[in-house]
């Protein structure tokens, strides 16, 4: 009998033993199964590494979702230890509610943080002049185009050099082949891409490529804006883009992921990540020899000149209130590690912030990505300020309605500027 | 002087009484609503500036509201669900149903439970059901009968998006009517039905001369409950268009979470919620007063 009861003391003792082994615990939030999929790798060397546990909070849903579980627990207090942040639009006023710990001082002191591209250290500063993400990857966006079906029909595949030229090309595809010409991302219920993957295309080529002004405030009601509702309202008018899909529910899944494959819509903007996830090895619907048969061009500008857009790629972020800060911005610096940047850039198709990737094998293998990387520094980029999400929202807000042809390019831009005026204050505006 | 004393005593008795349904009432009802009120007023958000100093804006919010187009879409997408799949659709499908089952017919049990089936699935997966149903493409189910019929597929949540909300909706609902009417067709004695044959009234005299003044009660107790429930529907219209395509399906619900947690405005989408609470107590208010029913 004592017997028995030693063993199970022993046993009991063991498990204790065990379980201190990794006495705490980080919460990390990701969204995306791919993205998901992409990092448990890093939660292995996180744990490894750091000697905690890490408990992945899987929420593998649309961006607009994650945020909103982000954001409510956050402000709850309850929120992950670290977890990323999908659109970039949302790190100046995530930091301004004071939910974001300030990792400056780390990434300043941890040497691989040195061979990260400009671009990306530059788009990490928020506006306070701190630094409070990991860049790790970019969102290196195009414009995207099937050369195999312009060959086809006749029409140029060369770069557009301006707006003008690019309206006519989407005309000319339509008119001799019958797909779409071109699609810019749009609608409330796109989320924030309808500013990151849409408009900002546009609006870096304006007469007014930036909204935010020297003193922080939002230059919303310049001619350049105007113009863009403009493109996007020639657009829509002429039927060149698909309107029926970008306001349902998930209004990327059938013009990238069915149309343009299946040839009915003939370009769109996107970024590095639709020769992987869209439409190359890690697509559920490749296009065969996808980087034959789908070409870029630059977004071209109203006038002239060409530009590549830039953006943080779901940047890392610690919670400024989480009970293990200083381990979790240990764990941030494990993000930023070239394993992680290559094992996303493999199953997503963003583009690694670090230059050190260039003479890794694994990333060599990566073919579709290596030339963009290499010329990411090139990458034109908006300037970010608190309040940033509130335009991003009008944006949406907007082009929803030009999509509903409820109102004309003014009335856009009214609808925007009323958005941040009414949510912010007269003082967020020039 | 006694009898003041036990009343008085009484009155306390009946207060401890209440005290366990008073209790979770005020913390889980009262409070939250009066809390929604002063949030409200405020520019309080999730993200942002107004996340970490929320102002008091008064009544900016309220203005705000009422110069907003996409609200008054909301109230009146929500009218036509109310209207369309409480009023009209489960209360007639659902009286139908109570007295059917009333007959004693072959079949009538299974045809009860099959009523009452929808009320077992939560409300998102009976969204993510019908849009599987109704979805465009090739898979969905009602497009595979098109076709079979020769006839192209529609996207019916994209082309008749909330006349298939109301449907999915008196779909979900008409076992709840028919459990309510149910039990208010048999509070109607049998004596009466017997009273009026022998007098010689026909089934129609029967029932609009009995069932229905006889069921009145029961009928707008019932219009009470699933007008205020229909107007707080959220999971299955949010599972089913997520208030789109455009906002053509964005009930009132849906409109106060878009504001509150898709645009992270927390004291505007406050605004909108007390709202649509004022509009619930007022249609109950009404229903109760105007009829004289005792709830």
């Amino acid at each position: 009998m004592n017997r028995f009861v030693a063993g199970g003391l022993a046993a009991i003792a063991m498990s204790l033993l065990a379980g201190t082994a990794h006495a705490q615990t980080l919460r990390i939030a990701l969204h995306g199964q791919a993205g998901i999929d992409a990092f448990t790798p890093t939660a292995q060397r996180i744990e490894e590494t750091l000697g905690v546990d890490v408990e992945i909070v899987e929420y593998p849903a649309p961006d607009k979702d994650y945020m909103t579980k982000l954001l409510t627990e956050l402000a709850a207090g309850n929120g992950p230890d670290l977890f990323s942040i999908p659109s970039a639009a949302e790190v100046a006023d995530m930091v301004a509610a004071g939910y974001l710990a300030p990792v400056g001082a780390e990434l300043a002191a941890w040497e691989p943080y040195k061979d990260f591209v400009d671009v990306a250290r530059d788009l990490a500063v928020s506006p306070d002049g701190e630094t409070y993400v990991m860049p790790y990857i970019l969102g290196i966006q195009q414009i995207y185009f099937r050369r195999d079906l312009l060959e086809k029909a006749g029409i140029s595949t060369e770069q557009p050099k301006s707006w003008a030229d690019l309206l006519a090309r989407a005309k000319e595809i339509k008119e001799k082949t019958g797909a779409y010409g071109l699609l810019f991302p749009a609608g409330t219920s796109w989320g924030g891409g309808a500013f990151d993957e849409g408009f900002s295309h546009l609006l870096i080529g304006s007469s007014a490529p930036q909204i935010v002004t020297e003193d922080g405030k939002f230059d919303l009601s310049s001619k350049g804006v105007l113009d863009v509702f403009q493109f996007y309202k020639d657009l829509i008018d002429a039927d060149l883009m698909p309107v029926d899909p970008l306001l349902g529910p998930e209004p990327w899944v059938i013009p990238k992921y069915e149309m343009f494959p299946s040839g009915e819509l003939a370009a769109t903007t996107c970024g590095s990540w639709c020769y992987i996830f869209d439409w190359g090895r890690e697509s559920r619907n490749p296009i065969p020899n996808v980087t034959e048969v789908v070409g870029t061009w630059a977004d071209p500008g109203q006038e002239s000149g060409e530009f590549v857009l830039a953006n943080l790629g779901a940047p890392w972020a610690v919670n400024a209130k989480s009970a293990n800060l200083e381990l979790a911005k240990k764990a941030l610096l494990e993000t930023g590690s070239i394993e992680n940047q290559i094992e996303t850039a493999t199953r997503i198709g963003n583009i690694p912030s670090s230059n050190a990737v260039q003479s890794d094998p694994r990333f060599q293998a990566l073919t579709e990505l290596v030339p963009i990387q290499a010329a990411a520094n090139n990458g034109t980029y908006l300037k970010q300020a608190t309040g940033m999400s509130v335009v991003s929202e009008g944006v949406a807000r907007a082009t929803e309605a030009l999509l509903r042809k409820e109102t004309d390019a003014a009335g856009a831009q009214q609808i925007l500027i009323d958005h941040v005026r009414q949510t912010l204050g007269d003082e967020a505006l020039k | 002087m006694a009898l003041d004393a036990f009343q008085k005593r009484r009155e306390r008795q009946t207060l401890l009484l209440l005290l366990p349904a008073l209790i979770p009432l005020v913390i889980l009802t009262i409070y939250p609503a009066l809390y929604a009120i002063y949030l409200s007023m405020t520019n309080e958000a999730l993200t942002g500036l107004a996340a970490a100093k929320p102002r008091f804006v008064g009544a900016a919010n309220y203005f705000r509201l009422f110069s907003d187009g996409r609200f008054w879409n909301a109230l009146f997408v929500t009218f036509v669900f109310v209207v369309g799949s409480a009023i009209i659709g489960q209360f007639v499908l659902g009286f139908i149903s109570a007295v059917a089952l009333r007959r004693k017919v072959i079949g009538s049990p299974i045809f009860g439970a099959a009523i009452l089936l929808p009320n077992a699935a939560p409300e998102v997966v009976a969204g993510f059901m019908w849009i599987s149903m109704l979805a465009g493409g090739d898979h969905a189910t009602l497009s595979k009968i098109m076709m079979a019929l020769g006839l192209p597929w529609t996207d019916w949540l994209q082309t008749f998006p909330l006349f298939m909300v109301v449907m999915v909706n008196t779909w979900r609902g008409i076992g709840t009517a028919m459990i309510l009417l149910t039990a208010g067709l048999s509070a109607v004695p049998s004596e009466v039905y017997e009273a009026a044959r022998m007098d010689g009234a026909n089934p129609r005299q029967i029932f609009t001369r009995i069932t229905l003044p006889l069921m009145a009660p029961t009928i707008f107790l019932y219009m009470l409950i699933s007008t205020v429930s229909t107007i707080s529907v959220f999971g299955l219209v949010y599972a089913l268009t997520r208030g789109g395509p455009g906002n053509k399906t964005e009930v009132i619900s849906v409109y106060i979470y878009n504001q509150s947690f898709t645009a992270f405005q927390i004291g505007y989408g406050a605004a909108g919620a007390v709202v649509a609470l004022l509009v619930s107590l007022t249609l109950g208010i009404a229903y109760v007063r105007s009829l004289k029913v005792e709830v």
